[in-house]
């Protein structure tokens, strides 16, 4: 029996899925040796600001118990370069592009999408409100609901197509922002980003990133971010959810997929295994076969809660 | 670009090579092909401990009637490496590799190389040593260890630089062998004796490759330095392993490297 394995994200169909997330697959060529992005639902770009941006001082990551701490700092080579030198190809081979944005003012995020819009090839844009790393990168807009929905609102006017806003599990109030997301007109949300976190080097008496903290991911993060998924699937009903978060074989996705995610992204996974997400892909369709699922959207949204 | 791969090799040999360092042999059932200063990211264990793969530098590469054969020296430093020195023969071990750029080892006839190692920065200039002996370049080899105990593979040292009449200088930190101090002493002594390089390839300590960086600009000499980052992905998306260059920018090491010309590198691998 084979399982059809396509989804929707609001009005945006995919093939099957799996995304990658932003800031572990570049912009979308670079491991296409290894992971040709158009067997993918699709990619997530690395974030992109209006200018190419340097990103922290090393050191940058640290590896921790199943799991890994970044402070990159948002590094990327701006929404020009994006356009000019990738875009044109990933349209060419047919890979559903979802443009990861951030900015420091709500400005500077409708400049980004504004550049994007006079492209082909742009299925969809995921607003970068949560990056724990860089003190002007964003963080205020996804901590606090009203800021949040006017920079949602913001955005919304520079484009027809779906909009998804990355919430942060290190907002005060996931609930809330995720309410104010949709309220400022986005089309779905992306949880969880990162979760902030630090590691200390002992014998040095110092943390280990030079940013003293960055944002943990990887499997131990799996567990929160499941309970995020269903929290706001459970406040929000309505909204389609994109999970996120420790992803790292078909049976995670099926979990996400059954908290309410409509989509998953695959993050950290990619650097143990760049073909990760093929090989998540694969093994999805084997437990969907394994479980006699006629249609993949069949699990969205049904985990069966005990009374 | 060529298509980077993860192959499926098996443990072939694991052997001690000093207190603490061992040598990794893996055996690859397809050809590879690979310049010295490419390296290799290896899964240390199935599961999620260790989460990530880990880089190491290869330290050859010769085709058997099975395969290949990829060999690495490792120095036990952690969980990773612990858990790789304890694999039996025969043992899968996920390599994905080669990848990153190699030395610069062509030459032209009655020019000489200085190949110069520290420490667990030995086998890229094995590597590219036996493959200069093999094409018949010159060069002078410059191998320093904290004692001598910790110097291994002298024998192949010392051979491939015969191939070639050059020179293989020993030295270590507490003069237990050798020429007592660093390498870049005992280079530096012999370019005040007049002898001449057209370049310089290390790989070592980073206290090392800035000594070696800051003699090379001194001397107007050229030089590559294969440089080691804390690495998450080896394939140029996680941007952890970022070096910064003379024009400030940051890029990933494991794709615009590991093997940086001085001249490349910010103000501090110079002065």
């Amino acid at each position: 029996m084979t399982t059809d394995m396509s989804t929707r994200v609001g009005a945006l169909s995919l093939a099957n899925p799996i995304l990658t997330a932003s800031g572990t697959f570049g912009y979308g060529l670079d491991l296409a040796d290894l992971c040709p992005p158009e067997r993918l639902g699709g990619i997530v770009t690395k974030g992109l600001s209006p200018q190419p941006r340097r990103g922290n001082t090393p050191p940058r990551i640290v590896e921790t118990a199943a799991g890994m701490i970044n402070a990159i700092g948002l590094q990327n080579i701006g929404v020009e370069a994006f356009c000019r030198d990738v875009l044109p190809e990933l349209d060419a081979r047919g890979v559903t592009v979802v443009v990861n944005v951030f900015g420091e003012s709500p400005a500077a995020y409708r400049e980004v999408m504004a550049r994007c819009e006079r492209e082909r090839g742009v299925a969809a844009y995921e607003l970068n409100v949560s990056c724990p790393n860089v003190s002007a990168g964003g963080m205020e807009f996804g901590h606090d609901p009203a800021l949040l929905a006017s920079l949602t609102a913001a955005c919304r006017a520079e484009t027809a197509k779906p909009l998804w806003v990355k919430l942060s599990p290190n907002a005060p109030d996931l609930i809330g922002t995720g309410k104010a997301a949709v309220d400022g007109g986005a089309d779905a949300l992306t949880l969880i980003n990162t979760l902030r976190a630090m590691a200390i080097d002992a014998v040095q008496r110092r943390p280990v990133l030079q940013r003293g903290f960055g944002g943990l991911s990887g499997p131990a993060i799996k567990p929160i971010a499941l309970r995020m998924v269903w929290e706001v699937h459970w406040a929000l009903p309505s909204t389609p959810l994109v999970g996120i978060g420790g992803i790292e074989t078909g049976r995670d996705v099926a979990e996400f997929l059954l908290a309410g995610a409509s989509a998953v992204q695959v993050g950290t996974a990619v650097f143990r295994d760049p073909a990760a997400p093929l090989r998540i892909l694969g093994e999805l369709e084997r437990f969907c076969a394994g479980e006699g699922i006629t249609a993949v959207g069949e699990l969205i949204g049904g985990l069966q809660w005990p009374c | 670009m060529i298509a980077r791969r993860d192959l499926a090799a098996r443990v072939a040999i694991v052997e001690d090579l000093t207190p603490t360092c061992f040598r990794l042999e893996l055996l690859c059932c397809e050809p590879v092909a690979a310049s010295p200063g490419q390296f290799a990211m290896l899964r240390c264990a199935p599961g999620l401990d260790p989460l990530l793969r880990r880089a190491f530098s290869l330290a050859g590469v010769r085709s058997t009637g099975d395969g290949t054969i990829v060999e690495m020296h490792l120095k036990e430093v952690g969980r990773g490496t612990a858990l790789l020195r304890r694999l039996a023969p025969g043992a899968p071990v996920a390599m994905l590799g080669p990848l990153g750029n190699g030395f610069t080892l062509g030459i032209a006839p009655g020019q000489r190389l200085a190949l110069v190692a520290g420490g667990i920065g030995l086998p890229p200039v094995l590597f590219a040593a036996e493959m200069l002996a093999a094409h018949g370049s010159a060069f002078d080899l410059f191998v320093g260890a904290s004692t001598a105990g910790e110097l291994y593979e002298v024998d192949r040292l010392a051979a491939a630089a015969a191939v070639v009449g050059g020179e293989l200088v020993l030295c270590t930190d507490d003069g237990s062998r050798g020429e007592p101090g660093f390498v870049t002493a005992a280079l530096q002594r012999r370019l005040d004796a007049g002898r001449a390089y057209v370049r310089a390839l290390a790989c070592g300590p980073d206290p090392m490759l800035q000594a070696l960086g800051r003699l090379a600009t001194a001397r107007g000499l050229e030089a590559e330095l294969s440089l080691e980052e804390p690495m998450a992905c080896g394939v140029g998306v996680c941007l952890g392993c970022v070096v910064e260059l003379e024009d400030g920018r940051l890029v990933p090491s494991c794709k615009e490297g590991p093997v940086f010309p001085v001249s490349r590198l910010a103000a501090r691998w110079r002065a």
